[in-house]
């Protein structure tokens, strides 16, 4: 565990963080747009909230390189929150067909009155779908991964739960959950309009998170 | 500096971090207590196949009170306040019910009501010292409908019954007080701090050491500020048993339950008590419950709420003594 966790020290400085529902984008439309600006609301396993930034690459394959923080509803504003660095790639390209593989490493933070949470992951993703150049429809299948987390306990759990805690980094991983679902979205000018939705399910494919779902709703503005 | 260069630092950086001590989430004593089964120094019984988690104050000869924690799920230790009966003469006997607390764990499918109530006959029979022995129930939420489900079924051998904040004696009533005491803002910290961390920890059905510290730390809902049951503040409890949870909860929806059938046969009387301060219970529901019976006593604790027991046992203590000194 040491390993991996030292090793995504050495690598997440020279990432940029994003999460699950990363941009959703109309491949179809971005042909001379460079930077996209995303925000978005929705459920993403509480209500939260999405800023998020794209930068095509002007390459031979399409492909997007994104960053992306999200916090969820609460009075408490940055004890929890998740930040996501990636990729998108366009590697199936046909005429209105697409198809694309979405690779992210994440850093989150949980903290509760019990205990402080700070996880490295990675999220891996592919969708296919048809394009058109004002709306679009995709499936998506991925699966992301709690590689290490540092548990931090407070003096209230000590005292109440359990004085011989331990305290420190975890792994091997700590979690893993697959996401399924569809994406759509309309374009409009420099805007588009999308809208996730799917289920979660946890990596022994028998039980689930207390809400099994995901669903988001987006906006992006693209600049030239 | 050149490319070997900074291999070599970087290769040897790996190898010190990788010094550090190395943990594992689902090793007992990390994250939970170890169970009576990985520590064998704890108090624990061997009774109707399994080995629980146990401890008794007070003379064995005395009339036996057994106290019977909430949940599912919970453990005796917010419930240890009771042993003070044990300087009054009566022998309290506190058990985590099966799967629970620091009790052995088992596999989600084999758990039924029946079983529990089995649990609960072994213990009397484990400590009971003479045929005559009277034996009275304490229970707590949870533990205060299992009370009720044992009387229901076996209402001669028991002498009398406290009910502290019984969730349900039937389906109907325990979706009642479900949905009045965990109703949840989903826009507020407390439901982040509930759900967010779904995606940190996940556990194998039968990964009990995951599955109960994630129970553990989403306890702190129950004492989030505004809390409708009027819990004062963070409890103590060892550990949480998640499966149990999860199998009662699915008896619940699927099979339903009612533990009030034969309740108006119990001639005893019985002592309801609850919280001043819990919104979702109060007089109304206390009225409700103790109406299964023929005969009965409900009394208001003053200024606390479902955890009276733990928040307020001064208040507690003298309307229990009582009420077992009438019986004893």
């Amino acid at each position: 565990m040491n390993l991996i966790k030292t090793l995504v020290f050495v690598i997440m400085p020279f990432c940029i963080f994003q999460k699950s529902i990363a941009q959703t984008v109309n491949w179809e439309t971005l042909e001379n747009s460079n930077h996209i600006i995303s925000v978005g609301i929705g459920w993403d396993y509480s209500f939260s909230y999405n800023l998020g930034y794209a930068y095509q690459l002007k390459v031979k394959t399409p492909l997007l390189l994104t960053a992306n923080f999200s916090i969820p509803s609460g009075e408490t504003l940055l004890d929890d929150f998740k930040t996501k660095i990636g990729a998108q790639v366009l590697l199936l390209d046909k005429d209105n067909l697409k198809g694309t593989v979405v690779l992210n490493g994440i850093y989150r933070r949980y903290e509760n009155p019990l205990v402080r949470l700070h996880n490295f992951g990675s999220e891996f993703k592919v969708t296919f779908g048809y394009y058109k150049s004002r709306w679009f429809a995709a499936g998506e299948v991925g699966f992301d991964k709690a590689i290490v987390t540092h548990f931090k306990h407070s003096e209230i759990f000590k005292e109440t739960i359990f004085p011989d805690v331990e305290d420190g980094w975890y792994e091997p991983a700590t979690g893993g959950n697959f996401n399924y679902g569809l994406l759509t979205g309309y374009s409009f000018k420099k805007s588009d309009l999308t809208f996730n939705l799917g289920m979660s399910i946890t990596q022994d494919f028998r039980t689930t998170p207390s809400i099994p779902l995901y669903l988001m709703l987006g906006y992006n503005y693209r600049l030239d | 500096m050149n490319l070997k260069v900074i291999v070599f630092v970087g290769l040897t950086f790996v190898l010190l971090a990788s010094c550090e001590k190395e943990r594992y989430i689902n090793e007992p004593g990390n994250l939970v207590p170890k169970t009576v089964v990985e520590d064998p120094d704890l108090p624990s019984i061997a009774v109707n196949g399994t080995t629980l988690h146990a401890q008794t104050y007070g003379n064995p000869n005395g009339s036996m009170v057994v106290f019977l924690h909430g949940g599912p799920g919970s453990d005796y230790r917010n419930g240890l306040n009771v042993r003070q009966l044990s300087d009054d003469g009566y022998y309290a006997v506190f058990f985590d019910q099966r799967g629970t607390g620091l009790s052995k764990r088992h596999k989600k499918s084999t758990y039924s009501i029946q079983l529990y109530l089995d649990d609960l006959t072994a213990v009397i029979q484990h400590y009971k010292t003479s045929p005559n022995q009277k034996v009275f129930l304490f229970g707590h939420s949870w533990g205060a409908m299992i009370t009720a489900a044992y009387i229901n079924k076996y209402p001669d051998r028991i002498n009398g019954a406290i009910f502290a904040e019984p969730g349900g004696f039937n389906k109907q009533l325990l979706d009642e007080y479900a949905e009045s005491s965990r109703k949840l803002n989903l826009l507020s910290e407390e439901a982040n701090d509930f759900f967010y961390y779904d995606q940190f920890l996940t556990g194998r059905e039968n990964e009990h050491e995951i599955l109960d510290y994630k129970m553990a730390i989403a306890s702190s809902f129950y004492f989030a500020e505004g809390n409708k049951e009027g819990i004062e503040g963070p409890s103590t409890f060892w550990r949480n048993g998640a499966i149990v949870l999860e199998a009662f909860t699915d008896i619940a929806e699927n099979e339903g339950f009612d533990f009030t059938t034969d309740l108006n046969q119990y001639q005893t009387k019985v002592l309801f008590i609850y919280g001043e301060n819990n919104e979702s219970y109060g007089l109304d529901f206390a009225e409700k419950e103790a109406a299964f019976f023929p005969s009965s006593e409900i009394v208001q604790i003053d200024n606390t709420g479902h955890l009276m027991i733990d928040f307020k046992w001064n208040a507690v203590y003298p309307v229990v003594l009582n009420y077992l000194n009438s019986l004893n």
